[in-house]
């Protein structure tokens, strides 16, 4: 047990240095994010009549940082199918599930760890904390990013093409935040267009942003009234995405054909 | 992402829209159309200071010179490819916007296509100049955020100037950040179209001039420095 437990850790650990290397992502991330509380949200937050959003938009971004920076992982596949790594790791001693489980882990926590602070410096902004209500908000962060990851990983490993995983992961980016919470309360994406309303309830990023700002304390603005509903979408899309996952990565990762 | 900016956030951004805002503007989806199209000609047109960063630090540059052309043709020919790329991404976009907000008479199109291939050009230069000054990839993208996010959000492309300068005149917002959205090209360029196409704000001269500025220093000062850097041993 302890043995697997460790293959695990390195798969883990192997993940989270690789991500750390990219200085160049976390630089730009870094300054998308500042720039986008001190510019975009002071300035944004006077144009709409929304009752402090302002802190509604830099919870927001905090999931939206978060869910960008998980999906990364994706990308990190590709590169080691086109530099011959994905075999060698194939051939270390470590089983198929473990790697993939081990790599949705590292996706998810890397994410975390680089994410952490400037969750740090939204709480800061925000400026209300429910102890309790926070830390249940912070678990399902953490499940939601490990989703996230999981999720890079399985559509990384079906479609098995850089270009397509690119141009998949740009549309989806672009919808999933769009059409979330993380930007705008859901009862006015609704009023906008009741099809946009629709996909916006299902989606996690609305889930993770809506507990997010429930445990901040910023349940007013977003008039949640039962967290168990989002808490419960993370889950299964946490679940869905890391066990699913391992069955499709178990699946698709022999036999090469990476583009 | 630049159309799921415009047919999603922007239709729902116009739904929360303060009254003091919607009387300026009225439509946020209309405001923000020429922006967008703004956006996607600053973001392609970008594109080419990356490539040179590549180029210097693999050392292309050798092959370049070896090519049957003078210094300067080179450096002013790479400026215009980077802005003539930025227009054909751009166009597009232009084009949807023109099918939302209508159609601009003859002289109009002919000064907003020009317009926006000198801020094209300009931009190129501003790129292609901060990739010469930048001796690794990891300080090129540091700069280029900056940049990007600087001209982006202190700009009228996402909301109205008069909203910027109110937030400088309380004191909320750093003056000399409120100068640089007046200043900003990509304020007068998105302005201009939408003089255009809405009627506010007011054509003026120095949304041309503003431009026209921006575009000769940057044009110059990134053809001086192509050819500088490509010349060092």
């Amino acid at each position: 047990m302890t043995a697997l437990t460790n293959k695990l850790f390195l798969v883990v650990e192997r993940d989270i240095r690789l991500f750390f290397q990219y200085k160049f992502l976390i630089i730009m991330r870094g300054i998308w994010f500042v720039s986008q509380i001190v510019l975009f949200g002071l300035i944004a937050s006077r144009m709409v009549s929304v009752t402090d959003y302002f802190q509604y938009y830099v919870a927001g971004l905090s999931v939206m940082m978060l869910y960008s920076t998980a999906l990364f992982i994706g990308f990190d596949i590709y590169e080691e199918a086109e530099h011959g790594v994905f075999e060698y790791l194939l051939s270390l001693p470590v089983s198929r599930r473990q790697l993939v489980l081990g790599r949705s882990i590292g996706g998810g926590l890397r994410a975390f760890i680089y994410v952490g602070p400037l969750i740090g410096v939204a709480l800061y902004v925000i400026g209300a904390v429910n102890p309790l209500n926070f830390l249940i908000a912070f678990f399902t962060l953490f499940l939601f990013a490990f989703g996230v990851s999981g999720m890079s990983i399985t559509i990384a490993v079906i479609i098995k093409s850089s270009d397509r995983f690119d141009i998949l992961m740009g549309v989806l980016d672009a919808l999933i935040v769009r059409l979330s919470t993380a930007m705008y309360p859901l009862a006015i994406v609704q009023q906008a267009n009741p099809f946009y309303g629709g996909l916006t309830q299902l989606n996690p990023v609305s889930f993770a942003s809506d507990l997010f700002r429930w445990g901040t304390g910023l349940e007013a603005i977003i008039s949640l009234n039962n967290p168990l509903a989002p808490l419960l979408g993370i889950v299964a899309f946490f679940s869905f995405f890391t066990f699913v996952g391992i069955i499709i990565y178990d699946k698709r990762i022999e036999g090469g054909g990476w583009q | 992402m630049n159309l799921a900016d415009l047919f999603i956030m922007a239709i729902v951004y116009n739904q929360m829209l303060s009254s003091a805002i919607t009387t300026q503007i009225k439509s946020y989806f209309n405001f923000f159309a020429p922006g967008l199209a703004v956006t996607g000609l600053f973001a392609s047109a970008f594109m080419i200071g990356r490539e040179i960063n590549m180029e210097r630090r693999r050392e292309v540059h050798h092959y370049m010179l070896s090519l049957p052309m003078t210094r300067l043709e080179l450096a002013v020919g790479r400026v215009l490819s980077g802005g003539l790329r930025g227009i054909i991404y751009m166009s597009p976009l232009l084009l949807t916007c023109f099918a939302f907000l209508g159609v601009p008479n003859v002289w109009q199109l002919l000064l907003i296509v020009g317009v926006l291939f000198l801020l094209a050009i300009g931009i190129s230069g501003l790129s292609i100049a901060i990739a010469v000054s930048t001796s690794s990839l990891e300080k090129f993208i540091t700069a280029r955020g900056l940049v990007y996010y600087a001209l982006f959000f202190c700009s009228s492309v996402f909301y109205p100037l008069s909203l910027i300068q109110q937030l400088g005149q309380e004191g909320k917002f750093p003056m000399p950040l409120v100068v640089l959205a007046e200043i900003n090209p990509l304020s007068s360029a998105s302005d201009m179209i939408r003089a255009f196409l809405l009627g506010t704000p007011a054509f003026s001269v120095n949304m041309i001039l503003s431009v026209a500025i921006f575009s000769v220093i940057f044009t110059f000062s990134a053809a001086f420095a192509y050819i500088k850097i490509i010349e060092r041993k």
